[in-house]
């Protein structure tokens, strides 16, 4: 990832902001300004601004915190990243059929390696206790839904 | 009803006991996430918005502003300890506070970023009290083509003045504006940015954009950068929590004059507390009798800058109150709070709420003696909470950004769209755009769109409006300014 990538996602997004405004529908309702305007007029600026961003990143006048060596990642950042949101992905894909505290511990477990803890008996017993008491703090105490601590999908 | 006697009334209900025990709380949550770096009082308010279901509103507000200050004070421990700030107002105190810890003297660094910030947040508030009621006048003059002229002012100054390039702050704010009118439009129904998806009608909840952008997005930087797991040194609390009649007399003078620059500057939009507690500093610096102490730990250069700190947390709640205008992401959350009850901030809200308001102002005198308490005390709590292995403190700070999202909505889209705003919080870090244009122009997209509408309505259509309406016109003049002068003046030094 590099400044001018940056740039390509952000006209990317442009893009698609500007496809979406074509598919806003004209209200019947008569008003001086109807309910395209604004997105069109935001569209256009932000396409405006991530050219000269573009052109900027080209130049090389943009940042990256990868190129500063005080701030450069050490080696196996793509595993440390795969690993949070790893985690995030498991928790997604197993609190409906599990509920909250498992799928928390395993995302939580991810979260703690990406920070180089061991996954191991430790860390699932320490994840696993954080997990258990924001579901008690938040669903006990607070009477805030997060569901079942425990589900059994079988 | 007079200024001091709704303040009484305030007092009355602010002094109850339940009521104290919700600032107490928010005092105590406050300071903690101002202790721990990765939290902030926006992420933390933005967790506990489904709140707001459960707990009366004067109660939630009182915690609400009892967790704002309370980081304003919690944010020098990390800095001073640490050299770390747990706040990113808290970046100045770190250049002389964690000097002075280190030449044996953290006590009286604490102590005086304690009693300054209490000494500040004290004159902020009362400044708050009597300067507000003036503002809500001038605003009862304010139509729709004035807020959407104060807006777009927000919104420019925003991302003009904060940062280090207006480039990347315009893109941030254009981004924020684009992600903030997704939804259906309020006036036809039309649905706008939705992909034909359900969970998109509503638009996007700020608490998931927040607390994605600096949570999840925070744990990814850092963990990207695989440094923080490395760990830093947590300096001991040494030398005595009091000051000695040399340091009271350095100190009360930075006091005072820190207060007078936080309040203003946090006042105004996009005021924050950045700017005061740097102007703060550089103040300190060219006034002091110990030039040669300042890099080596000089006390002024806590003294100072913690009291803008807190005198501009004051400030940022004037616009807030008086006029609905958020200055900072923890006043759009706040406001979000707001209408979670239903409640239109702006001037109406003294009229209309002025129980709560002045409560909640109330509140805040009693905060800030409740945090003067609590902080130096207490002390040895926070120094523990520094020590928590970075694993587990991000850990448990994922975990809790997951409980806070999922509990307001039990959405898994919602988890997915925490995710993806995390992503776009590492992106943001690492190539230098700042997440507050994003956040407020994400508040202030449907807002301005509104008043711009109800503007046209009014003056049938006439676009000129904005212009020939003198209020409205020069807001839109300084708009302008304040988007071409930054440019100009690095033009102009660099020739």
């Amino acid at each position: 990832m590099t400044p001018l990538r940056v740039a390509l996602l952000l006209a990317a997004v442009c893009a698609v902001a500007g496809w979406q405004v074509t598919l806003i529908p004209e209200s019947a309702i008569q008003m001086a300004v109807g309910p395209v305007l604004v997105p069109a007029v935001v569209a256009a600026a932000l396409s405006l601004v991530t050219l000269a961003y573009g052109l900027s990143a080209w130049r090389g006048r943009q940042v990256d915190e990868a190129s500063d060596p005080a701030a450069a990642p050490l080696p196996g950042a793509a595993g440390r990243f795969a690993s949070l949101l790893g985690g995030g992905l498991v928790f997604m894909w197993l609190v409906v059929p599990l509920g909250f505290v498992i799928p928390a511990t395993l995302c939580g477990m991810g979260v703690a390696h990406a920070f180089d803890a061991r996954p191991g008996l430790k860390s699932a017993t320490i994840c696993g206790t954080i997990a258990l008491a924001f579901w008690v703090v938040f669903s006990v105490w607070l009477g805030v839904g997060l569901g079942p601590a425990l589900r059994w999908p079988f | 009803m007079g200024t001091f006697e709704a303040l009484m009334g305030g007092f009355a209900t602010a002094l109850q006991p339940a009521t104290l025990m919700w600032g107490f709380i928010g005092c105590f949550l406050g300071t903690l996430v101002g202790v721990l770096p990765g939290i902030g009082p926006a992420l933390t308010i933005a967790l506990l918005l489904p709140l707001t279901y459960h707990v009366p509103a004067t109660s939630m507000f009182v915690m609400f502003a009892g967790i704002y200050y309370g980081a304003a004070y919690g944010g020098s421990t990390t800095s001073i300890l640490l050299n770390t700030p747990g706040e990113s107002a808290a970046v100045v105190t770190a250049l002389e506070g964690n000097k002075m810890a280190r030449r044996g003297r953290a006590g009286p660094a604490l102590a005086t970023a304690a009693i300054g910030s209490f000494v500040a947040g004290t004159i902020g508030t009362l400044a708050l009290t009597f300067v507000a009621p003036w503002v809500v006048e001038a605003a009862l003059a304010f139509g729709p083509a004035e807020y959407f002229s104060l807006m777009v002012l927000s919104l420019v100054a925003v991302s003009a003045v904060l940062g280090d390039s207006v480039l990347r702050g315009v893109v941030s704010l254009s981004l924020g504006l684009l992600l903030g009118l997704v939804g259906i439009d309020l006036q036809t129904g039309q649905p706008r940015f939705t992909f034909g998806q359900a969970e998109m009608l509503d638009g996007i909840e700020i608490t998931v954009a927040v607390v994605g952008l600096f949570a999840v997005g925070e744990a990814l930087y850092l963990a990207w950068q695989g440094r923080e797991s490395r760990g830093a040194e947590v300096m001991k609390v040494s030398g005595s929590l009091r000051l000695s009649r040399s340091d009271w007399a350095r100190s009360w003078k930075a006091w005072l004059r820190g207060a007078f620059y936080g309040f203003p500057i946090g006042a105004m939009p996009a005021g924050g507390a950045e700017l005061p507690t740097l102007l703060s500093y550089y103040t300190e610096k060219k006034l002091t009798r110990h030039p040669e102490e300042f890099g080596h730990g000089a006390i002024e250069g806590v003294a100072g800058p913690e009291a803008a700190n807190n005198a501009a947390a004051a400030g940022v709640l004037m616009p807030l109150l008086t006029l609905g205008i958020p200055t900072s992401a923890t006043a759009a959350i706040m406001l979000s709070a707001f209408e979670g009850y239903g409640i239109q901030t702006g001037p109406q809200l003294f009229s209309q709420q002025g129980g709560l308001v002045w409560t909640l102002i109330a509140s805040l005198y009693v905060g800030n003696v409740i945090l003067l308490v609590l902080n130096l005390p207490l002390i040895g709590l926070w120094v523990r909470l520094l020590k928590i292995p970075p694993p587990w403190l991000y850990a448990g700070i994922i975990v809790v950004s997951m409980a806070g999202v999922f509990g307001a909505s039990n959405s898994v889209f919602d988890i997915g769209l925490l995710f993806v705003f995390g992503l776009l919080g590492y992106t943001m870090r690492r190539f230098g755009f700042p997440a507050a244009p994003l956040i407020v122009g994400m508040i202030l997209a449907p807002m301005a769109e509104q008043s711009m509408r109800q503007a046209l309505i009014i003056s049938q259509g006439e676009w000129s409006t904005f212009v020939t309406r003198p209020i409205s016109g020069t807001l839109l003049a300084i708009s302008l300014l304040l988007l071409v002068l930054p440019v100009w003046w690095r033009r102009r030094r660099g020739d």
